[in-house]
């Protein structure tokens, strides 16, 4: 799976569990916070996006990631090693 | 699973399982690892007597029956095993029964659950109060009774969990400010502007027993037009000249719009309490489901409270008993140089820091040693500050805290010391 792809994922379930953010307007060199999410929503985004890519990471190595192209490459590490 | 000791319950919440009523096959694999058991080995531990410092544990680090000091009770000022409490306990189970048997606005209330509401309205300085069976339904049922969808509830990111519950329950927009940063409350208030917005912030935080920056909080609720609740869990009997709490420490007690508390720790019973004005309780008592489709608290109990509280606020003894014992508790931990992050009340910190392992080893060995001192890992705190956490009380002897102090040194210090 590609990043692109990833990020794809990523942007699909900020749209589905945030109110008013369109697609086309996320940008991966942002954070969540940015679009309004609090930390249970990024929980939801989060969780839902690892599901999806059937990968799972440990919250504790998750905690310094700054923005979703961060998260992406996180994602695609445990991706690829699968 | 890569590597099973990088997990967490914070990893689990998710279950993928076709069968609802079995965990997730991960958590299974996980919370059966030899090493993951160690660190469950301290929860749900059995106490064999009273809450009281001195006590007796079946550990569950070695299976022993154990003599210890209990620092992590909350039984603040003693009042769980305050003679006059029980004695008032016991008759009020005499003339009243175990259970209330019934819902508050059915068959529950009792002249001792009206009584006991007046008086802790009047304790609060406020017009009217609600008791709940338990402080998280207090927290839970009081977000629930007053917010809507639509509304908007701004909470410090160190809340408790009960209001986040609360929060989720009543359908509210959350937003999380930076802990005690004005700065960042700011910018909520600003993006909430012209809504329906409750601050709930913590008179005490629990896991860092740090103050609320109250002034500062109320003058942005006023400048922005929104409702100040106050959660005062861990402030409550023990903070102001009165023992009324972070309000009345801060002199700005008609500032709050709701104040809640626990009945559980300083009181030493259990139970939730939520005091503002009399309409807004009214309508809480239509709406809060933890009051009205739950069963009224004990009145066993509530007798055991009316006692606690006139002992609590009768004179100050209990409460300068409990700042003696917490500054001097604070003071050997200073000369130790240990990490108590930014203490400013009877919850005292040590921060040991990322290592999970490093926590639990020390749990283990000052169990062993007769301290009672729980390890607080992971998710409920960062993973970079696990720590234990101590709840100073009126009860401790010097000679207790003194001989806690050294298994610390001994133990927490050396080894933390050693390492850097």
């Amino acid at each position: 799976m590609t990043k692109d792809q990833i990020i794809d994922v990523i942007k699909q379930n900020i749209v589905d569990n945030l109110d008013d953010v369109e697609y086309d307007q996320i940008d991966p060199q942002k954070t969540m916070k940015d679009y309004g999410a609090n930390s249970l929503d990024m929980i939801e985004v989060v969780s839902c996006s690892m599901r999806e890519l059937n990968i799972k990471i440990p919250r504790t190595e998750l905690a310094d990631i700054k923005n979703i192209d961060e998260l992406a490459d996180k994602f695609k590490e445990y991706a690829d090693g699968n | 699973m890569a590597n099973i000791l990088d997990f967490s319950l914070a990893d689990f919440f998710y279950n993928d399982n076709s069968d609802v009523l079995s965990p997730p096959d991960d958590f299974e694999e996980w919370i059966s690892h030899p090493r993951v058991l160690e660190s469950f080995r301290f929860f749900e531990q059995q106490f064999l007597e009273a809450p009281r410092t001195d006590s007796r544990v079946l550990s569950g680090v070695d299976g022993e029956k154990r003599k210890v000091i209990n620092l992590t009770s909350y039984n603040y000022l003693g009042l769980s095993t305050h003679p006059e409490v029980i004695q008032a306990t016991k008759d009020a189970l005499d003339r009243y029964g175990l259970s209330a048997s019934g819902a508050p606005l059915l068959s529950g209330t009792f002249d001792l659950h009206i009584k006991l509401a007046k008086k802790l309205a009047e304790f609060k300085l406020q017009e009217d109060c609600i008791l709940y069976s338990s402080g998280l339904g207090g927290n839970m049922g009081a977000m629930q009774g007053i917010l809507r969808k639509g509304d908007f509830l701004v909470l410090d990111e160190k809340s408790h969990k009960s209001l986040v519950d609360g929060g989720t329950l009543a359908g509210a927009k959350m937003l999380f400010f930076d802990h005690n940063d004005m700065e960042s409350l700011e910018q909520m208030l600003e993006k909430t502007k012209g809504k329906r917005v409750l601050v709930a912030v913590e008179g005490v935080y629990s896991m860092d027993g740090d103050l609320v920056k109250l002034p500062e909080v109320s003058a942005l609720c006023e400048a922005y037009n929104a409702g100040l609740y106050v959660d005062e869990a861990h402030s409550t009997l023990m903070f102001g000249e009165n023992g009324r709490g972070i309000g009345e420490h801060f002199g700005i007690e008609e500032k709050v719009g709701v104040s809640f508390g626990t009945l559980s720790k300083a009181f030493g019973g259990v139970g939730g309490f939520v005091c503002s004005n009399a309409k807004l309780i009214r309508y809480l008592k239509g709406y809060s489901s933890p009051w009205n489709f739950s069963c009224a608290p004990s009145p066993a109990v509530v007798g055991g409270l009316i006692k606690a509280l006139e002992v609590a606020t009768r004179d100050s003894t209990l409460r300068d008993r409990l700042w003696k014992n917490v500054r001097y508790l604070t003071e050997g931990l200073r000369a130790m140089n240990l990490n108590l992050g930014g203490t400013e009340s009877q919850v005292i910190p040590i921060i040991i820091g990322s290592s999970g392992e490093t926590l639990m080893q020390l749990a283990s060995e000052i169990q062993q040693r007769g301290l009672f001192l729980q390890p607080v890992d992971f998710p409920a705190v960062p993973a970079h500050s696990r720590r234990f956490r101590i709840s100073g009380s009126a009860q401790l002897t010097k000679e207790e805290m003194d001989k806690a102090l050294n298994i610390i040194e001994d133990v927490i210090a050396k080894k933390l010391h050693s390492s850097s």
